[in-house]
């Protein structure tokens, strides 16, 4: 039986209770919605003491199921003010799968406002609080050394441990605040970025969750050897396939800048433009041949059981790490967005955004916003990161820029503000890449490209094509996928495999044949379809009573009448179609009894 | 017929070697063609291994059937992704 071990830290009391039966089948971000849904009133502050920080490994968590080790943390949001639910990879998810753990929620808040309690989980089950004044104001980095009792190195953070922490953003409450997990050699460089969940920990006087689990083994299954068999079978589709098998793991997610920029949908000095001319100095073959060359690590996973091996190192020129190899997002965030084609600065702004703990994405966006009020030139590095160091000095610009691109445009007379439900865009534009254009209007999550990756049939002719320049099919291909997603995330797996999943039928088999293996229960496609409209029946419903509408679900004015070069294209799906969407959730509703 | 031939990723080691300052980016390149050249024909002309790509011609995906023509660019993917 898996348990839910409840903080209170109003009075720092620590409880276990056993998970509802109701929820017997829900991990990951099933769980962290279920839970805020129930327990979260959709009106709280979501820096205020009614709100709930709920941390859950997927369904998968704790095996060995390939690339299963995903984790979700959820929230209601302050830069959404929605039911968020943001992702991360590293090491913490499977730890706390072996635990038996199926979810923490972190409830109330300190009397008094203070820094900083770290939340420590043993492999024997207990956990407790200790206060750290020692860690207030920390970055990141210095954190998870200190939290570990060890001086930093530069090369080498290793011990069996996991380590959750907030940087100085999330202690100061800023909305673009993150959540850094730790990877397989102790770096927070693995994020929940989206949405400031790291301002509700922060609010909570959380500064770091560790979690020992030394010793501990891989769960049990109802049947292990089919539950064996599956895990072959889907890891065999993951090393066929040739994005998962190759593409990813030789050059990276930021492999995708040439040909995003290709396609005319690669935004440029906040999203004036499709294509960056500088696209050359930020791309994945670039960064793959400057890593080779000053002898930086390539090719690993964010968690064991990962067999895609997308994330890499950057080091500087002396061959020293500096930050993980920044993701496509994060180099087009504070490369082409910004104006900024040198893999250096990016890596160096990268870093920043690491330590600080804020999302990359919303923090490139706003530094975009920012360049765009013209109190800074677009493409000046050195520009960009003495603004970035003001969001921890609390000032007023500070404040703006840690509060993410739609405060920064206010603040600084800024029009066009690429931002759905408050949250920035990522990195694609959606005028000629319509179908992620629906998912950003319809994303329970605001601008969100994970929670319906319609680049896979609009650019990269996976999973079918639809003419990405055309509304004609893109709100029920961001539909299917925002419902996979939802599947996927809630059973722990890494959205890459989606990849397979979507070209080969045995990788979508297996998915099934390894929750039937584990639960003891059948699991097929249409089970695992109904989990990921729960998932956004929860998060919609939630969203409603919190004051959203469908005037919520559309794109910013200006992508509807502001052609974009070099296609000219504006956004042209309708509010029809987009409200199409989410057709399913009056029904899966009542089936649930939620209202 | 003169075009801009790109290259990315695994197949950047296919662009023929430039001459003349035809090179123009890290994996772009002007290169001249017979009239009529299809897309495939290129392809085949350059060796490129038998596998799954992904084809623009200026910005637009397009069929390897597609006839080249004065001035287009043409770039071509292996699968990649990610996101």
């Amino acid at each position: 039986m898996r348990t839910i071990l409840r903080v209170n830290m109003s009075d720092l009391s620590i409880t276990k209770e056993p998970l509802p039966e109701k929820w017997a089948n829900y991990g990951g971000r099933a769980l962290t919605d279920a839970l805020v849904f129930t327990e979260v009133p959709a009106d709280a502050d979501p820096l205020g003491p009614d709100n709930k920080l709920v941390i859950a490994p997927g369904l998968l968590g704790g095996t060995t199921a390939p690339n299963g080790g995903r984790l979700s943390i959820g929230a209601k949001s302050p830069l959404t003010g929605g039911l968020k639910e943001s992702n991360s990879g590293g090491t913490a998810a499977h730890a706390l799968g072996k635990m038996g753990i199926a979810a923490i929620i972190i409830e109330g808040m300190p009397e008094k406002k203070t820094c900083c309690y770290a939340l420590r989980l043993f492999p024997d089950g207990e956990a407790d609080l200790v206060h750290r004044h020692d860690m207030a104001g920390l970055g990141t980095y210095e954190t998870v050394a200190v939290a570990k009792g060890i001086e930093a190195t530069e090369d080498r953070m290793t011990e069996k441990s996991s380590f959750l922490v907030i940087g100085p953003a999330g202690e100061m409450g800023m909305k673009s605040a993150g959540i850094a997990v730790t990877d397989p050699m102790g770096y927070p460089n693995r994020f929940a970025g989206r949405g400031g969940l790291g301002a509700v920990m922060g609010s909570k006087g959380l500064k770091v969750i560790a979690i020992f689990d030394e010793g501990l083994r891989y769960v049990e299954h109802a049947d292990k050897d089919a539950f064996n068999a599956a895990v072959k079978k889907f890891a065999a589709a993951l090393r066929e396939h040739p994005v998962s098998g190759t593409g990813l793991p030789t050059y990276g997610t930021n492999v995708l800048a040439n040909i995003i920029n290709e396609s005319g949908g690669y935004p440029t000095r906040n999203f004036s433009s499709g294509q960056f001319e500088g696209v050359d100095g930020i791309s994945g073959e670039t960064m793959r041949a400057i890593t080779l060359e000053r002898g930086g690590n390539v090719k690993h996973g964010c968690h064991s059981g990962c067999v895609i091996q997308c994330s890499r190192y950057y080091v500087d020129k002396d061959g020293h790490y500096m930050t993980k190899g920044p993701e496509y997002e994060s180099a087009w965030s504070l490369g082409a967005n910004c104006g900024i084609s040198d893999m250096d600065a990016v890596a160096e702004l990268d870093r920043m955004c690491g330590d600080i703990g804020v999302d990359t994405i919303e923090m490139g966006a706003t530094l975009a916003v920012y360049m765009d009020s013209g109190k800074i030139p677009f493409g000046d590095a050195e520009a960009a990161k003495a603004a970035l160091a003001e969001v921890i000095k609390d000032n007023a610009l500070g404040r703006a820029l840690g509060d993410g691109a739609e405060a920064t445009g206010k603040a600084y007379g800024v029009d066009r503000i690429p931002v759905v439900k408050h949250q920035a865009m990522p990195a694609y534009d959606p005028r000629p890449i319509q179908g992620i254009g629906v998912t950003y209007a319809t994303s329970t999550q605001g601008a969100d490209h994970t929670a319906g990756y319609s680049i896979t049939s609009n650019v990269l002719a996976v999973g079918g094509t639809v003419d990405p320049l055309k509304p004609d099919g893109q709100a029920e291909l961001s539909k299917g996928l925002q419902i996979a997603t939802g599947m996927l995330d809630s059973l722990g797996l890494c959205i890459f495999v989606a990849f397979p999943v979507l070209d080969i039928p045995a990788a979508f088999e297996a998915i099934g044949e390894m929750v039937s293996a584990h639960t003891g229960q059948t699991w097929g496609a249409d089970e695992l379809m109904e989990l990921g409209k729960e998932v956004l029946t929860y998060e919609r419903i939630f969203n409603e009573h919190a004051g959203f509408t469908a005037a919520d679900d559309r794109l910013p004015a200006y992508m509807y009448t502001e052609k974009l070069p070099p296609h000219d294209a504006v956004f042209t799906v309708s509010d029809e179609d987009l409200d199409s969407v989410h057709d399913f959730v009056a029904e899966t509703a009542a089936k649930m009894g939620i209202s | 017929m003169r075009i801009q031939l790109a290259l990315f990723a695994s197949l950047s080691q296919y662009l023929p070697e430039a001459d003349n300052g035809n090179r123009l980016s890290a994996h772009a390149q002007l290169i001249d063609l017979p009239d009529g050249s299809t897309v495939g024909q290129v392809i085949a002309a350059l060796g490129l291994p038998d596998e799954p790509r992904i084809v623009f011609v200026n910005n637009r995906h397009a069929p390897e059937s597609h006839v080249l023509q004065e001035g287009e660019r043409l770039a071509v993917f292996p699968p990649v992704a990610g996101g």
